[in-house]
């Protein structure tokens, strides 16, 4: 990351800026701290607006607002590019925006209102139709009053049928038929004497009539049918109208209120980074940092398109301004999906290490060491290629089926080491044989293998730290890193002698090496430090969750296999088998990746990372058209820019 | 009697810190969620806050193989 400094004359601000957000490289920094000189703080001030700036800004706002407004209203389809540019036509643009965003509004209020009608509708809508074809069945006559109901079953039509006393007699018949969402339709057609008694028994049999909106209880059964339907009809041939002429304002307005949108939101975006610029009598000054390889284009075009008149130079870095680096996570292609793991963490500080490298690399390898199965792997190696494939919008869903993928052939190779396929599956039916070593027959070696790795693992993290103290020329800190290093090794070593790997002579050499050596520990560290000492080892003993974890895994499939096996036959026992290795597998694949991040962040990062970086939110066009968002808000210091917050 | 006594020395060795790490994942569990409900960028930390106590059980989980199989 480079510091740098752009200087020119003050009346081409605007343009510089315009420039430097089409390029979308500098973080603009909105504090002078740290870039300008105590001799020459008197004559650089913030930039202030003048009243015609002011009268802009409100203009700019008020536009984008009403812009805002309006494409609310239009429907949510992509615009062409428009052939016109906005600026010369923006005075144009903004007395029509008010005539247009009225009328786009009210048919917005007039859609909003048939939608709403339409919905009250819908519940009457199944029932009409279904009931519109029963009265078509049959000859209308005025004498008859006609009874709307809806059945549940064909059992209730039964019930009805035999209550109704007047189908014997003739003065009533009952219509069924089955409507659209499987429920029955009847229709009573009954003399208007007998009308009256059927609707009682109805009401007693819980079969209540067909309720129409209170507005129209006056009208007859089949009046009420025909005028809903009219309703629905008029209702959706409106909406449709409406839809089509939002459709034409958007085909033919939308291109260029789309442009000026862009538009006004980059002059929003200029007017809001001239704020966190700087002026003498004559000239602006903008302040920022970018990244090294980007500064000689940046330059050059700032030389091509003002012929020399604005100048960027780079600053000297000094030891005061590391904090103040913005970071960004620049890493390989084969990296890229673990950066999402080290955005869970804060950001590292500039002089400390990007963690995503270390994730990367140790992550698979620590998922494959506890799944550990080549037949699991296969399946896991499978899912990934396909959702690889089939999922191609969602960036994060692509990052997490890469990593699976990874994760997935260390576990192959690693389920052929321990020669392990379905868990013992691979062994009693396959023949196959661990080529390193059974971790379910060999526990004991299995975990001093775990706390081995945890060894290199922390002691890794511990030099890094030492590598990273002496990077920052904090001797005493690098000194207790390089003490507890050897700290570790002796203590391991003095373990390995107890339990008989080395010979015994050793343990007084090592037992006064660990003495001779507390002092300076004491000394350097400070109290705590035999606490930091013990916490380290203690990480180390962590590490013995690998074997933990991988033994409960292999365990649960040799379990899957046995009731497999007990069920004595081969479908039903390939049915449980399959149904336990399914829990096995996504067991294994959450706690698999929940323990390897933890060994991650609790055991390894502590030791080296420094976290609390600021985030690089370069000035561009790029980012979310929100003037806001562009600006580097997150470090305003609005009480004093120049001279630094006052707390400091 | 000395398996009896062997056995029931690991159950204890596991059991009691299995019982502690889950009262006190619980806990955090509980506090985690609520903050993360307020701040979704605490996720990171809540992880690790989540998981420090686990470190109690694989602790115990290894003693208990120790008596287990090396005792």
């Amino acid at each position: 990351m480079s510091k740098v400094e752009i200087v020119g004359p003050r009346q081409l601000l605007g343009e510089t800026l315009s420039l430097v957000r089409k390029k979308g490289n500098l973080h603009i920094e909105p504090s002078a701290v740290g870039f300008v000189d105590d001799i020459h703080k008197r004559e650089i001030h913030s930039l202030l607006p003048d009243e015609k700036a002011l009268f802009e800004k409100i203009f700019l706002q008020e536009l984008e607002n009403k812009l805002n407004n309006l494409f609310q209203c239009l429907p949510g389809e992509t615009f062409r590019e428009s052939f016109l540019s906005p600026r010369p036509i923006i005075d144009t643009v903004s007395r029509t925006l008010d005539d247009h965003l009225a009328m786009c509004q009210a048919l917005c209020e007039k859609r909003e209102a048939i939608q709403h009608d339409l919905l009250e509708f819908s519940g009457y809508k199944v029932f009409l139709a279904t009931v519109s074809t029963l009265l078509d069945k049959i000859q209308l006559t005025p004498d008859l009053d006609y009874i709307g109901i809806t059945l549940k079953d064909e059992k209730s039509v039964d019930i009805l049928k035999g209550s109704l006393n007047c189908l014997a007699d003739a003065s009533c018949e009952l219509l069924t038929i089955a409507s659209e969402d499987g429920a029955l339709v009847g229709l009573i057609a009954a003399t208007k004497d007998s009308s009256g008694d059927i609707r009682s028994l109805l009401s007693q049999k819980k079969m209540p009539e067909f309720t129409f909106p209170e507005s129209i209880q006056n009208m007859t059964f089949v009046r009420k049918v025909e005028y809903l339907q009219g309703q629905i009809q008029e209702s959706e041939a409106n909406l449709q109208a409406v839809d089509t002429n939002l459709a034409q304002f958007a085909q033919r307005w939308g291109p260029m209120y789309k442009a000026a949108l862009a538009w006004v939101r980059e002059q929003l975006s200029i007017i809001q980074a001239s704020a966190f610029s700087f002026e003498t009598a004559m000239c602006f000054f903008i302040y920022g940092w970018m990244p090294a390889e980007k500064v000689a284009s940046l330059s050059g075009a700032l030389q091509k398109n003002f012929a020399g008149r604005v100048v960027l130079e780079e600053i000297d870095i000094r030891t005061e301004d590391l904090e103040r680096v913005p970071v960004v996570l620049q890493n390989p292609q084969y990296f890229k999906p673990f950066e999402n793991f080290t955005r869970l963490l804060p950001l590292p500080s500039y002089t400390s290490y990007d963690p995503t490298l270390f994730i990367g690399l140790f992550f698979p390898l620590f998922f494959g060491l506890i799944l550990g199965d080549t037949g699991y792997g296969l399946i896991l190696l499978f899912l990934s290629s396909l959702a690889t494939r089939l999922v191609r919008k969602n960036p994060l869903f692509q990052d997490g089926a890469r990593i699976l993928r990874f994760c997935s052939l260390y576990a192959i190779v690693f389920g052929f080491l321990y020669g392990e396929f379905f868990g013992d599956f691979g062994h009693t039916v396959l023949g196959m044989k661990p080529v390193f070593i059974d971790r379910q027959k060999n526990i004991i070696p299995m975990l001093y293998f775990a706390m081995a790795i945890g060894l290199a693992h922390v002691t890794l993290g511990l030099a890094l730290g030492f590598v990273s103290a002496l990077r920052r020329h904090t001797k005493k800190e690098a000194l207790v890193k390089l003490l507890h290093i050897i700290f570790i090794f002796l203590i391991v070593a003095l373990i390995i002698t107890f339990i008989g790997f080395f010979p015994e002579l050793l343990t007084r050499p090592l037992i006064i090496s660990i003495l001779i050596l507390c002092p300076l520990l004491l000394f350097s560290g400070g109290l705590l430090a035999p606490l930091e000492l013990l916490k380290n080892i203690g990480n180390i003993i962590s590490y013995a969750r690998i074997m933990a974890i991988g033994l409960t895994s292999v365990l649960l499939a040799n379990i899957a296999n046995q009731l497999s096996g007990l069920t004595g036959d081969i479908i039903l026992g390939l049915i449980v088998g399959g149904i336990i290795h399914l829990i096995g597998i996504t067991i294994g694949v959450f706690s698999s990746s929940i323990h390897s991040l933890r060994l991650h962040y609790v055991e390894f990062f502590d030791k080296f990372i420094e976290l609390g970086g600021r985030k690089y939110r370069p000035f561009s066009s790029n980012q979310k058209n929100e003037a806001e968002k562009d600006i580097p808000q997150q470090d305003s210091e609005p009480h004093d820019k120049l001279h630094g917050s006052p707390n400091k | 009697m000395d398996k009896i006594l062997i056995a029931f020395a690991a159950a204890l060795a596991i059991g009691l810190p299995a019982l502690a790490t889950a009262w006190a994942q619980s806990k955090i569990g509980a506090a985690g969620a609520g903050s993360l409900a307020e701040k979704p960028e605490l996720s990171g930390t809540i992880i690790i806050l989540v998981a420090i106590p686990e470190t109690m059980v694989i602790l115990g989980f290894v003693v208990a193989v120790i008596i287990l199989l090396g005792g």
